[in-house]
């Protein structure tokens, strides 16, 4: 099976990350105070560091939801036109350039780095 | 007896509503057209309800307690949901009309066939319902039941499974005192992987073998090639969206018609149309 399998289903971050997606104060929260918000839920320190780096492949290996994924970088960097060359899926690319390049390598997106 | 009146089968990748521009234009045309075709024929059909299959993009549910299928019972539908609508450029909330006696039909008759749905009576909704309910049903004049689907959370169901939740769906209908009229609707896939490695992938090879099956109508084979782990292999965690057309397809007989694919790496997603001329009575 795919990379879907590779989900831990009792990380604490795929539940906070559920839940500070529909609260507009979580949500304001997260982006002015990400420390504060990570302790008061009680992520681990490992948890919180990768979504403070938005470091996509550091999040998918720890089990983050690869759904969730990507709203942890839209909370991090706004959620409007999420073209490839966004800075969520710029993120993407950084972390898998050989897999993205594949698809979009040489494109106009293609931010992927040499 | 409520009759099945159509049956049809979309893509709802959330870049036909939030990032539509950025594609080519000929995509763009494509997909308004295919979209088009599908709504012609729905309305043709003239049902009195749409019942859409769709994953919920772990949206309703928590991924600690995630039910396989969440019917929508409330008499209206409201969304896209916070948090999206700004994703799916849809600021401006639609609200649909919904059709609560049916709907607690099927909750109640499937439970009586082994069944269990879950429901809600306020259902928030992401692209999986977004984008056929705009396009399909665009001043939001049909009644809709949402069906959201478990298709991205280990254990996920497979096909042959989503088969045979479609000929149960079928029975649940058959067994409505109403003669309500009803269109059904797979709303998912084709190959992506959305927020995996292989973000921008795209498996054209599977995507057009599984068309083709669709257009020879062979179910069997469908279930032969197009098993879980094809999909998974042609995009994880977005490919197996297409076991929502495969509850579709336990009510259809005969060749689908393809309307359209398009390989579109611009929405992240391949997409694809099929308008099944011959339903099951």
């Amino acid at each position: 099976m795919g990379n879907v399998e590779r989900v831990d289903k009792t990380l604490l971050l795929n539940e906070v990350v559920f839940y500070v997606r529909k609260d507009a104060a979580l949500r304001d929260e997260w982006r002015n105070n990400l420390r504060g918000l990570a302790n008061r839920f009680g992520l681990s320190t490992a948890e919180y560091e990768a979504v403070r780096d938005a470091d996509v492949r550091r999040l998918l290996e720890m089990g983050v939801h690869q759904y969730l994924v990507p709203h942890i970088l839209r909370l991090n960097f706004g959620v409007t036109n999420m073209t490839n060359d966004h800075p969520a899926l710029t993120a993407y690319q950084r972390a898998f350039p050989q897999e993205s390049r594949a698809a979009i390598g040489g494109s106009k997106w293609d931010r992927t780095e040499r | 007896m409520a009759e099945i009146v159509a049956a049809v089968g979309t893509t709802h990748t959330p870049g036909l509503l939030g990032w539509f521009a950025n594609a080519p234009e000929d995509q763009q045309h494509a997909a308004t057209a295919a979209f088009k075709r599908l709504r012609e024929h729905l309305v043709a059909a003239q049902p009195d309800v749409l019942i859409i299959f769709a994953n919920d993009h772990l949206l309703n549910w928590p991924i600690n307690n995630t039910p396989e299928y969440t019917v929508g019972i409330g008499d209206r539908h409201v969304g896209p949901a916070d948090w999206y609508d700004q994703w799916l450029a849809r600021t401006e909330k639609y609200e649909a009309p919904g059709r609560p006696v049916l709907a607690r039909h099927i909750v109640n008759e499937g439970a009586r066939r082994g069944m269990s749905f879950s429901f809600l009576r306020e259902m928030q909704f992401d692209d999986g319902i977004s984008v056929p309910l705009c396009y399909l049903n665009p001043d939001m004049r049909i009644q809709t039941i949402p069906i959201t689907m478990n298709c991205s959370l280990p254990p996920i169901p497979t096909p042959r499974r989503a088969y045979e939740v479609g000929r149960i769906m079928r029975d649940i209908l058959h067994s409505y005192p109403g003669d309500e009229r009803v269109a059904l609707i797979g709303s998912g896939g084709l190959s992506h992987e959305p927020g995996g490695p292989r973000y921008f992938y795209i498996d054209e090879e599977f995507d057009r073998r599984f068309l083709e099956l669709l257009a020879q109508g062979d179910h069997e084979q469908l279930f032969a090639e197009c098993t879980l782990e094809r999909m998974e292999q042609a995009g994880s965690g977005g490919t197996a969206e297409l076991i929502a057309w495969f509850v579709v397809l336990a009510s259809t007989r005969g060749p689908a018609q393809v309307v359209d694919y398009l390989k579109s790496y611009a929405w992240r997603c391949a997409s694809g149309w099929v308008i099944w001329p011959e339903v099951l009575p």
